[in-house]
């Protein structure tokens, strides 16, 4: 409100975009979109049988619906899984067997002006691509429905074998073990060090890398037990679990 | 290859954007409940004497079994809508429940322990008049199916037809009742209106006619409507006019008998059209002699007949309702009459000498804000001492189901008038007492210093106060045991959560009955019925002001259109406690055309609701001074558009300072080609958070966001395969500009539109593949925006770039719906319902028109999907898991305190409430959160610290010793 004085337009704007989009009216769709009337008359029935292995029929017929073109036609699941959905045109029509626990697949049933019957895959794509089903329908549940996402659950191994995980170990490994098999304190050895990791470097902008090295490892006593606290103190953690 | 790459790439896209449901979700934060609509038959199982099942047969077309114990369904089978599914008659025998459905046109037989279809036949066609089981020595075998030109029977094993006989004289005679008695005969009672009753009579092994008379009955009309058969075979009508009781023997070749009312010293109240009420507890068996009379609306006097003479047994008056019971040999009458204002009294009586029988009385309460009791079903039952007990399941005006045990215990009641719910809002709940107490603080104007820091502490104490008290709440609920700790929702401890995902629903149905509903639990808080809602109205519910504006209480408006005389009544109400408000709506003399809540506020906070008639006049509500001169000073920058879907006009008006209207548009569709079947404009509560798409180059492409823009569906008058189209356009309410134009050629309705931010999207059928389809429009500005701080319909010079791709969706759909969010910045989601009860959460992402066919590097950068023409369905994408809703018509959606977080309300037959996450939990932690992981990790890491520097101390003291 305080703004009205300030940028009027935007009030206004504001004003007929409210006004504008509450507007109420009571539209109805006409009752054209209802009942086809076919002029011949002529009324078929679908039949088929649908059957969920391993389940017994009356627990989950009492559930299921056939459904023929979304609800265009209803038909009911008798209580040995068979099924007649009656009154249908002729036409072609995708045939749906609903149940909120398994899974069916819909076939699609051609039915010619006299009368024949007959049913396909569905393929939206390729509408007119037709690979025969058998006919009255025999639908299979491929099994119950798939609603839930898995929780990521934390494992062990799911700890372990991260990537971070082992690129952490690794290093560490090598910082504790290698000065208890390689003895520093023999001279030797230590310019065998030197020169290999000279080798390794050899830009010699940078010679403090070796540098670097020598003094971790002399260093490397008080570090790595820190270093092996650490790593032994995250263990515990996990364990404690 | 690259199909397959393409494909690869796709799923990689659709694994990314994974949302759904976690299996340890369910019931967790969504609720459903299961409805079957107004019930027109019902039948307790009295087969076995401890039976729970009641089976129901409602006007929605649904056939259910309800358990007694506690309500709930057992199981529901949904047939189609519409006369189609239309449920005629139910007859139940044994475990079998016969239903003649779709005015005759198929017979099925349900086998009501499992829910099971037994067998389903189809009738020839021909109008359905009547049916009755058909006995034979004791046992029942066959149902009998009359239509206006045949009598046809069937087995009821199998629904074979037995035999089918042509009704002699059909083409006069108007054939409306059957009856049989299991003497090998069936009856087909049909009237000559003033002139004669037509009685046949049929074998029932053969079909063969075995008597056909026809009797005087100039006063008869209707059969079913004033005849009824009692006694052996004896026809009794009532004749109003006369006020006398017709009779005849149908065994016998005989006049009719006039028994005068007069001579039995009855009297019929003036006006009312008397109504026989028998019973035939076993369609082998005559029906019994007694019956009952209803001469009044509230008087009925049972009577007998005995060897042709009729005696009175009791007069019962005043009584609402009478219902015959059968269990064993034994039949009952109950009878409901009025206790006091509050409550009803239902007792029994013995049918046979109308005795009243001793500790039968029930109360029965009647609810101020439901309707009065309409019909009554009676389950009677023999108890050990081999007296009769009884339920009773009582159905009221307003759809409501009350089952009541003695001496009055209500065990559950099904409040059906939720199957059709016509609107809904959601309203916030108001916060609680102690809130409001620290709110009204800072309202209030400042008194001074001292009282201020007084009232300050006063309100912290409050605080502490509630925080110590809630506490020891939990304390004290702690040490019971989990089952005996009660969270009842009432309205008194409603109060706003943190997030304010809790909040009312304010939900109206068809039948006039307005329901509060708590969304967290479903618990329905308030009700209350409107009587004389006109049926077929029209409602629309809007919320004038919100709870925000304490101490003012939140108020919503129901207008209520008659759909024939345009007539418009309003209802004001609190959402929150569901009373009536006492403000005093205006009378409306007109005919209302449209109505529009304004932004503006009167000096209560109320928002002002203008209301256009049929004279283009216009007035507020509420329309107090200060309003009226709002108005004045607002109303050049008042629009508003008017539809006329008959004759295909669109029109756009503009308020003049006298609150006159003025046209200043009009867009004519001409109705021999095209009619308008639907307008979406953008919802007022919506939040574009983001004014613009960034492209793979870093330039920004400008959505095109018109406020008053509407989308107008249109579909071809010509329903002919080849020539049908489906049309859209995109105008501007203000100016009447269309902006674009699109037409979808061989397809078809029904079409549902979604119209949000700078999108439409519709679906439609597909005439030439017979599929699915989804379109998408995009508006965009283009790289520039015009003017970046207002929109301004009058001033927008630049045509904005129209973008649009069609998609094959898998399945037909029921209804369509988008996410909304508090701030708009979450992604946003459809939520279509499916035919088959699903709620499907398709990203909105997939119906992107710029998804690329060509995958290139700047499409990868805008994360953009590539183009595959087939949408799938994922059953993970289901937000309803396998909760289905059966026939979904709308779906709710309405913000919460969370940006995350969508409320959603699916309704339809049933109703479903739940919580989306379009882009997932990120403003919460997820409710896996694994504290304990974090607190170890934490605590260990403290101690590893602690060890390792006691550990290097002494290492630095051995070293020093060395």
């Amino acid at each position: 409100m305080l703004q009205r004085e300030r940028i009027p337009l935007l009030w206004v704007f504001m004003q007929a975009a409210f006004v504008v989009s509450w507007c109420f009216t009571d539209m109805e769709t006409g009752p054209g979109a209802g009942v086809s009337t076919q002029p011949n008359g002529d009324r078929f029935k679908i039949e088929g049988r649908a059957i969920v292995p391993g389940v017994k029929t009356q627990d989950w017929v009492s559930a299921a619906r056939v459904l023929v073109e979304g609800e265009e036609y209803v038909g009911f699941l008798r209580t040995d899984g068979s099924f007649a959905v009656n009154d249908v045109p002729s036409g072609s029509y995708v045939v749906e067997i609903i149940s909120p626990n398994y899974r069916f697949e819909a076939v699609r049933v051609d039915i010619t002006s006299k009368g024949k019957m007959r049913a396909r895959l569905v393929n939206h794509i390729k509408t007119s691509e037709v690979i025969r089903q058998p006919y009255p329908l025999q639908i299979r549940s491929s099994g119950p429905h798939s609603y839930f996402l898995k929780r990521e659950t934390w494992g062990w191994t799911d700890f372990l074998m991260n990537p971070m995980v082992m690129m952490m170990v690794l290093p560490l490994l090598i910082i504790v073990l290698l000065p208890k098999v390689v003895n520093t304190n023999d001279p030797e050895m230590r310019k065998e060090i030197e020169q290999s990791m000279n080798m390794l470097s050899p830009n010699p902008e940078l010679p403090d890398v070796s540098e670097l090295v020598t003094k971790f490892f002399s260093g490397s006593k008080g570090s790595s037990s820190k270093a092996g606290g650490s790593s032994k103190g995250t263990r515990p953690a996990v364990k404690r679990r | 290859m690259a199909k397959a790459i393409l494909l690869f790439l796709k799923l990689i896209a659709v694994c990314s954007i994974v949302e759904g449901v976690y299996e340890d979700q369910v019931g967790k934060f969504d609720w459903r409940q299961q409805y079957v609509g107004k019930v027109r038959f019902s039948h307790f199982d009295s087969q076995v004497q401890s039976s729970k099942k009641v089976v129901l047969a409602t006007e929605n077309n649904v056939f259910a079994a309800l358990n007694t114990r506690t309500g709930d369904l057992s199981w529901r089978h949904v047939d189609k809508t519409g006369p189609e599914g239309n449920i005629d008659a139910l007859m139940q025998h044994g475990q079998d429940a016969v239903l003649v459905v779709g005015n005759g046109r198929l017979l099925r037989s349900w086998e009501i322990n499992i829910g099971g279809l037994n067998w389903e036949i189809v009738l020839d066609s021909g109008s359905f008049q009547s049916a009755c089981l058909v006995g034979q020595q004791e046992t029942v075998k066959h149902v009998a199916v009359l239509k206006k030109t045949v009598l046809s029977l069937h087995y009821l094993s199998n629904g074979h037809q037995k035999w089918i006989e042509n009704l002699p004289e059909s083409d006069t005679v108007d054939y409306q009742m059957v009856y049989s008695d299991g003497n090998g005969q069936v009856y087909a009672l049909g009237v000559v209106p003033h002139s004669h009753i037509a009685i046949v009579a049929y074998s029932t092994e053969d079909g063969e006619i075995i008597k056909q008379i026809s009797v005087e009955a100039p006063w008869l009309s209707n059969v079913q409507e004033s005849c009824t058969v009692i006694g052996k075979g004896m026809l009794t009508c009532v004749d109003p006019s006369a006020a006398s009781l017709h009779m005849l023997d149908l065994h016998a070749d005989s006049e009719m008998t006039q028994v005068l009312l007069q001579s039995l010293g009855l009297e019929v109240a003036t006006g009312f059209h008397p109504v026989l009420v028998s019973t035939q507890p076993n369609p082998a068996r005559p029906p019994l002699a007694e019956f009952f009379l209803q001469l009044g609306p509230e008087q009925f006097v049972l009577l007998q007949l005995n060897s042709g003479h009729i005696a009175t047994l009791r007069d019962f008056k005043p009584a609402f309702l009478v219902s015959f019971a059968t269990t064993g040999e034994k039949t009952v009458a109950a009878v409901m009459s009025p206790k006091n204002k509050t409550a009803c009294s239902i007792n029994l009586f013995s049918a046979e000498n109308g005795r009243r029988l001793l500790d039968t009385t029930l109360n029965f309460a009647l609810d101020s804000n439901g309707g009065k009791p309409e019909k009554m079903y009676v389950q009677a039952f023999l108890k050990k001492d081999d007296a009769v007990g009884y339920r009773v399941m009582v159905q009221s005006e307003d759809h409501t189901l009350t089952f009541v045990q003695q001496p009055g215990r209500v065990m559950w009641i099904r409040e059906e008038a939720l199957s059709d719910v016509v609107t809904m809002e959601m309203v916030d709940l108001p916060l609680t007492g102690t809130q409001a107490e620290l709110e009204g603080e800072f309202g209030k104007k400042a008194d001074g210093l001292m009282s201020m820091v007084l009232k300050r502490l006063s309100s912290q104490f409050i605080l502490l106060q509630a925080w110590v008290g809630h506490l020891w709440k939990l304390f004290y609920d702690a040490r019971k045991p989990r089952r005996d700790v009660k969270n009842e929702v009432t309205i008194e401890n409603l109060s706003r959560d943190e997030f304010n995902l809790q909040k009312m629903m304010v939900m109206v149905t068809a039948s006039g009955k307005l329901f509060g509903i708590d969304s967290k639990t479903g618990t329905i808080l308030w009700k209350h019925y409107l009587e004389n809602v006109p049926p077929g109205a029209v409602f629309k519910l809007v919320v004038q002001r919100t709870t925000a504006h304490f101490p003012h209480p939140p108020q919503c408006t129901l207008l209520i259109k008659d759909k024939e005389s345009g007539l418009t009544t309003l209802h004001v109400f609190n959402p929150i406690f569901g009373k009536k408000s006492h403000v005093t709506p205006p009378a409306l003399p007109q005919p209302i055309l449209q109505s529009l809540l304004l932004p503006l506020m009167d000096q209560d906070y109320a928002k002002v609701l203008l209301l256009v008639d049929d004279q283009y006049k216009v007035s507020a509500f509420p329309s107090t001074k200060n309003v009226l001169q709002q108005l004045q000073e607002m109303a050049s920058s008042i629009f508003f558009y008017l539809v006329d879907s008959s004759q295909g006009r669109l029109s756009g008006y503009r308020l003049r300072t006298d609150l006159s209207t003025e046209l200043i548009w009009e867009v004519v569709i001409p109705t021999e080609v095209q009619r308008i079947v639907s307008i979406k404009g953008k919802r007022p509560n919506e939040h574009v958070h983001s004014q613009g798409r960034v492209m793979g180059d870093r330039s920004v492409l400008y959505k095109y966001l018109n406020p008053n823009l509407l989308a107008v569906v249109t579909e071809s008058a010509d329903n002919h395969q080849e020539r049908s189209f489906v049309g859209i356009l995109l105008i501007d309410g203000v100016t009447g500009r269309i902006i674009h134009e699109a037409v979808q050629r061989k397809a078809k309705g029904p079409v549902h539109v979604v119209h949000s931010e700078n999108w439409v999207v519709y679906e439609y059928w597909s005439t030439k593949s017979r599929r699915n389809e989804f379109s998408v429009i995009e508006l965009y500005e283009g790289m520039e925006l015009y003017n970046s701080t207002v929109f301004s319909s009058l001033d927008r010079p630049h045509a904005p770039q129209v973008l649009q791709q069609s998609y094959i969706f898998p399945s037909s759909i029921s209804t369509l719906e988008a996410t909304l969010t508090e701030k708009g910045i979450t992604s946003r989601h459809l939520l279509i319902g499916l035919p088959s009860g699903g709620i499907l959460s398709l990203p909105k992402m997939f119906l992107d028109p710029r998804r690329p066919e060509i995958v290139t590097e700047q499409s990868r950068e805008e994360n953009l999907i590539p183009y595959a023409p087939e949408l799938i369905i994922r059953t993970e994408w289901f937000i309803n898991y396998n909760q289905t809703v059966s026939r979904v018509r709308g779906i709710h959606t309405a913000p919460s305190g969370l940006e995350s977080t969508c409320l959603v309300v699916a309704y339809g037959l049933d109703i479903y409430q739940t919580r989306v996450y379009p882009s997932k939990q990120f403003d919460v932690l997820k409710d896996d959160y694994d504290y304990m992981l974090i607190s170890s990790v934490l605590f260990a890491l403290f101690f590893a610290t602690m060890i390792s520097k006691r550990l290097a101390e002494v290492k630095l003291l051995n070293r020093a010793w060395r």
